[in-house]
């Protein structure tokens, strides 16, 4: 059963195998580290170099549907990671406030401990507006995965710049609500795309834009979330 | 093996493309069960934990404030959606990824807890989780390698080489690892003495139903 076309040159095909073996190696350097670590922090970070040996062995595939499958993957992988770091931060968080009285604490040391960013730099009170608008716009251009990311880097860094300068941001609570109705529009451009394949276009536009959307107003979700943070502080 | 075999008489086929989604009784049956034990828990109430404190005869008790149950009913829900989207699905890596969303989704019920040896087991099962997703996603990528299709309605009629049968272990060391049983529920185990009962057992619930429709999955691949 020969499952590759013929246009796919020979040196492209004969690369999956390398490849497998390469992300196994990777995974293998990554576990021999977490068993080595002692520091919970550590062995987090290690276990992300797994997580990117899982896309090398996705990705090795090299077909559409693969490339398909990346994504999905590496939003897993994000997503557990956040879950897992925001677990050990409560948790040395926990250990903190249970911990004995200052003066015997100090000889124990914690892995990791949540502290506020301070930040003084000349480009966060002279580009922000300018670089974000910039971005914003190129990323509409873009539309797509791509362009949302380049938008949502715009808003995170409008965002973080006037907070790292302590003016007051407009707080969005919805910025969520636009992130989970763009990602129905994706959705739903998706599904009508397999039922009525004839109105492609609008259904690539709809897909797109949803995309855009959703992904823009994520990151300006984290920049949102940055602000809690600074009120620790 | 055949798919009639394991599930019983195709009941029909939707077609999107290349995913087809085939309805079995056993799928139907195993899909309408989660979701009855998901309105159950999504109705209940958590439960108050009382513990008898050590040297004296009082007791404290240990309940659950309302925004974390709140919190908490809404993972719950979605760890139930998770497993029944596993249980109904006809494509093999949308199985991964819902598996995968079932092992993040459980982290997070238990990870609002004030228990520090909750959070610790809460790490130790992230962890695993994560580690877990490389077996898991790249069984089901070689599985696409091999054979050029994730449908599991085709995949059953393709016979297995090795390279399927490897894809296949690895795709069951990662579901172990992902819904945390056996060589791994030592990571899992303190997770069980969060108060808020309820929300705990769809734990047990998404993992014990995964592992059976994962093993009629590799029986489909490997047979």
């Amino acid at each position: 059963m020969v499952l590759i076309p013929e246009v796919v040159p020979t040196i492209t095909a004969s690369l999956y195998l390398p490849a497998v073996y390469l992300a196994m190696i990777v995974g293998f350097l990554g576990l021999t580290g977490i068993a080595i670590q002692k520091k919970d922090i550590h062995i987090l970070i290690l276990t992300d170099l797994v997580g990117l040996a899982m896309l090398i062995m996705v990705a090795a595939v090299g077909t559409d549907l693969a490339e398909a499958l990346v994504l999905p993957g590496l939003v897993v992988e994000l997503a557990e990671i956040m879950a897992i770091s925001e677990i050990l931060i409560s948790r040395e968080m926990r250990k903190i406030e249970n911990a004995e009285p200052i003066d015997r604490v100090i000889a124990r040391k914690h892995s990791v401990f949540p502290f506020p960013l301070k930040l003084d730099m000349e480009i966060m009170t002279t580009a922000p507006n300018f670089i974000a608008l910039v971005m914003i716009l190129y990323g509409a251009f873009l539309t797509g995965f791509t362009g949302g990311a380049v938008a949502g880097g715009g808003i995170l860094f409008y965002i973080f710049s006037r907070k790292a300068r302590g003016l007051p941001v407009i707080v969005i609570d919805g910025i969520g609500a636009i992130s989970g109705f763009s990602w129905c529009l994706w959705i739903i451009g998706f599904v009508l795309f397999f039922i009525a394949p004839q109105y492609w276009l609008l259904l690539l536009f709809m897909a797109a834009c949803g995309l855009f959307l959703k992904v823009a107003s994520k990151l300006g979700l984290i920049g949102a979330m940055m602000r809690e943070e600074y009120k620790k502080e | 093996m055949d798919i009639t075999t394991l599930g019983g008489n195709i009941l029909g086929t939707i077609p999107l493309g290349d995913i087809v989604i085939y309805l079995t009784p056993f799928h139907l049956f195993m899909f309408v069960v989660v979701l009855i034990f998901t309105a159950l828990i999504a109705m209940s109430r958590t439960e108050t934990q009382v513990e008898a404190e050590f040297g004296t005869l009082k007791e404290s008790k240990v309940s659950v404030g309302l925004s974390e149950f709140k919190t908490r009913r809404f993972l719950a829900i979605v760890c139930g959606l998770a497993t029944a989207g596993a249980m109904i699905t006809g494509d093999l890596f949308n199985i991964t990824l819902f598996i995968a969303l079932i092992g993040i989704v459980n982290v997070g019920i238990v990870s609002a807890v004030k228990q520090v040896d909750v959070l610790d087991a809460a790490y130790q099962y992230g962890i695993i989780a994560m580690i877990s997703s490389l077996p898991l996603f790249g069984g089901a990528a070689m599985i696409l390698a091999a054979t050029g299709t994730l449908s599991l309605f085709v995949l059953s009629g393709i016979a297995a080489t090795p390279m399927m049968i490897f894809g296949a272990i690895l795709l069951l060391i990662g579901i172990a690892g992902e819904t945390g049983i056996a060589p791994f529920f030592a990571t899992k185990a303190e997770m069980f003495r969060t108060p808020g009962s309820p929300f705990i057992l769809i734990i047990h619930l998404s993992s014990l139903m995964v592992i059976i429709r994962a093993i009629e999955v590799l029986l489909i691949i490997v047979t």
